[in-house]
């Protein structure tokens, strides 16, 4: 039972190009302002100007610098992600802890509410709401997150009511646990693993959709978003600027995505007991 | 379109299954098993009708918290301006909007019943009949991505699973994954530059060469021409969810009993992989296939942007463009129809795949 699951994670192969992937978007990110000498926002030269030394990756159409605007895109495309992973776990775990341990009729109809939402397309709904509300990244990050918990939630579920019947949980519960405590120091701290799983996966989907929606200009009109560089770019395709803006753009999208689709693939195999175990054969 | 959702529901899935399973052996009335069965399907039919629901309330109850009477919420200032005041009297009429909500929820489910989904002021039209000329391309894009991802998926993810560990394996798995890694719409950016600019392979827009009066054969062959692009960026994209979940799944079979069996009895090796790992390994693809195909049709919206193929997802773009809120709506109501209907199809289909499940529930 006790598997390291950060050291199979990170000493596979993929767990390491994804996670090595997400570091260096995370700098990225992070260190933004220390990597580029112009404002995002800034025009810092003249339209359409090829690679040079001043401006890594040219200038756009209204001569605002590509590098600085990809650095600052991963901002968004973080943010986005991460956020939606953390509400949309907190919801998953609220809803499948608490219908795993009541049971009953609460359990009953929110596992019927999780199986209607689950088949309702999020992009879908997020286009519809969006278009009629003022888009902001807050509002977008609510959104996705209110059409994503449900997959989480049944997981979560399905692994509480294996947890509670363990020994610890019962042994707690003759000592006169109340099922808050169980909830906080038995159950949360063993679905560690499944937890982090699962906010790869929906971080992973937020950043997919957040790119779709403002690729099709559903976005926070301030901050500077891949999607929206993308659809910006796509319009000045006769020209050759798609080299040093459409494609980098894209790539960096892609990455990004690769980066949480390895991690995740490294760590859903550590995670199943079955493709372990085969694994470890394989390697004797 | 995420491996560990996929896994874990349909692990769930069979869970439930297996409980039923239990159940329904420990009833020794006939009787019991059969009610059991009734009620399941009519379980499954209310998730689609609670979904329906959300969505249709969702709806109606957006435009309604915007500020403004409905009409213009409705219907936004532009449309307001160039509509005549007859049709703006007639659509307040129509749809009672000079009611309370609750009658005018009662008024927008009865007009969806008559199928009236408003009137777009763009087109000048009602919104069906918009929507039902560039629905018929999006299906055939959608329904052939649907069809040829799965299908060369789960036989990829046959022959790599079957190989676990090996060259072959090792490099499709490497390959397809940083596949799934592009949007569906970069990929379909890539291929266009490629194929289309770079290549001057395939045509760059539309779905059929206009004023060509092409017919038969060569009417065929033009569309299949104009399909080829944007139909492999999606299967591109969509093929690494069939593809993982057959060979995880292909994995775990390869390690059974009755493998073994085969195995000893001299059983050919491919008729081992298709036979009876392939065969059962079908079974969590299939159920796989009705949850991806909502991120399927999402896919194709963005796909169809790209090549501006005819079909809802360019037409979604120019609504959002122009503003015309009602042929929006009404666009993304018709895909959560069809999307539903093709999960709700696949839950009746899947007893009469697997048996045992017939037999539990």
């Amino acid at each position: 039972m006790h598997v390291n699951y950060w050291r199979e994670v990170h000493t596979s192969g993929p767990g390491r190009i994804g996670l090595g992937l997400l570091l260096l978007v995370a700098i990225a990110a992070v260190l933004a302002p220390l990597l580029t000498s112009y404002q995002p926002a800034a025009y810092t030269g003249a339209p359409f100007m090829a690679p040079s030394a001043q401006h890594w990756l040219g200038t756009n159409d209204v001569g605002q610098d590509i590098w600085t605007r990809l650095l600052y895109g991963a901002r968004t495309s973080l943010a986005v992600g991460g956020g939606v992973a953390l509400l949309s776990l907190c919801l998953s775990v609220m809803v499948g802890c608490s219908s795993a341990l009541l049971g009953g009729l609460y359990d009953r109809l929110m596992m019927r509410l999780v199986d209607a939402l689950i088949v309702i397309p999020p992009v879908i709904v997020a286009i519809l709401a969006a278009a009629y509300l003022r888009p902001n990244t807050v509002l977008l990050i609510v959104l996705l997150s209110l059409f994503l918990w449900p997959g989480g939630a049944r997981v979560v579920r399905a692994q509480t009511l294996s947890l509670k019947e363990r020994m610890p949980v019962y042994a707690a519960r003759t000592f006169g646990a109340g099922q808050l405590h169980l909830l906080f120091n038995h159950i949360i701290p063993d679905l560690g693993p499944i937890l982090i799983a699962l906010m790869i996966q929906d971080a992973r989907r937020a950043v997919f959709m957040e790119a779709g929606l403002s690729f099709l200009g559903i976005c926070d009109p301030t901050v500077v978003s891949w999607g929206k560089m993308m659809q910006h770019a796509l319009k000045f395709v006769y020209l050759d600027v798609w080299r040093w803006w459409l494609l980098p753009t894209g790539f960096a999208l892609s990455l990004t995505v690769m980066g949480f689709t390895f991690t995740g693939f490294a760590l859903e195999t550590a995670l199943n007991p079955r493709l372990r175990k085969e694994a470890g054969h394989a390697d004797n | 379109m995420v491996f560990t959702g996929y896994l874990n529901k349909i692990h769930i899935k069979s869970g439930y299954i297996m409980q039923e399973c239990v159940q329904a052996r420990h009833v020794p009335i006939r009787n019991k098993v059969f009610k059991k069965a009734s009620v399941l399907n009519r379980a499954s039919l209310l998730n689609y009708v609670v979904a329906l629901l959300i969505i249709l309330t969702m709806n109606f109850f957006i435009p309604r918290l915007m500020p403004g009477d409905p009409l213009q919420a409705i219907y936004g200032n532009e449309a307001l301006l160039v509509m005549t005041p007859e049709l703006q009297e007639e659509l307040i009429h129509r749809f009672s909007l000079d009611r309370p909500l609750g009658e005018q929820y009662a008024s927008y489910l009865l007009s969806l019943c008559r199928g009236d989904l408003g009137h777009s002021y763009y087109y000048n039209a009602p919104v069906l009949k918009v929507i039902s000329g560039f629905l018929p391309w999006t299906l055939l894009l959608t329904g052939l991505a649907l069809v040829i991802s799965t299908l060369v998926g789960f036989l990829l993810g046959v022959e790599s699973g079957s190989r676990r560990g090996r060259p072959l394996d090792q490099f499709l798995l490497g390959g397809i994954m940083l596949f799934s890694g592009f949007p569906d719409f970069f990929m379909g950016i890539m291929l266009l530059l490629f194929f289309g600019v770079f290549l001057s392979l395939a045509p760059l827009s539309g779905a059929l060469t206009p004023y060509a009066g092409h017919s038969g054969l060569m009417l065929v062959v033009d569309l299949l021409h104009h399909l080829v692009l944007p139909l492999a960026a999606l299967v591109l994209v969509r093929l690494t969810a069939t593809y993982l979940l057959t060979r995880n799944t292909m994995i775990t079979t390869l390690g059974e009993a009755f493998i073994l069996t085969a195995k000893a009895k001299g059983c050919p090796e491919r008729v081992i992989r298709y036979r009876h790992a392939g065969r059962n390994t079908l079974l969590p693809v299939v159920t796989a296939a009705g949850l991806q195909f909502a991120h399927l049709v999402t896919g194709t919206l963005f796909v169809e942007i790209v090549f501006s193929y005819p079909g809802l997802g360019s037409l979604l773009y120019k609504s959002l463009l122009t503003r015309d809120y009602p042929l929006m709506a009404g666009i993304l109501l018709v895909l959560t129809v069809v999307v539903l209907t093709i999960n709700l199809l696949l839950d009746i289909f899947y007893p009469k795949l697997d048996p045992r499940v017939a037999k539990c529930t």
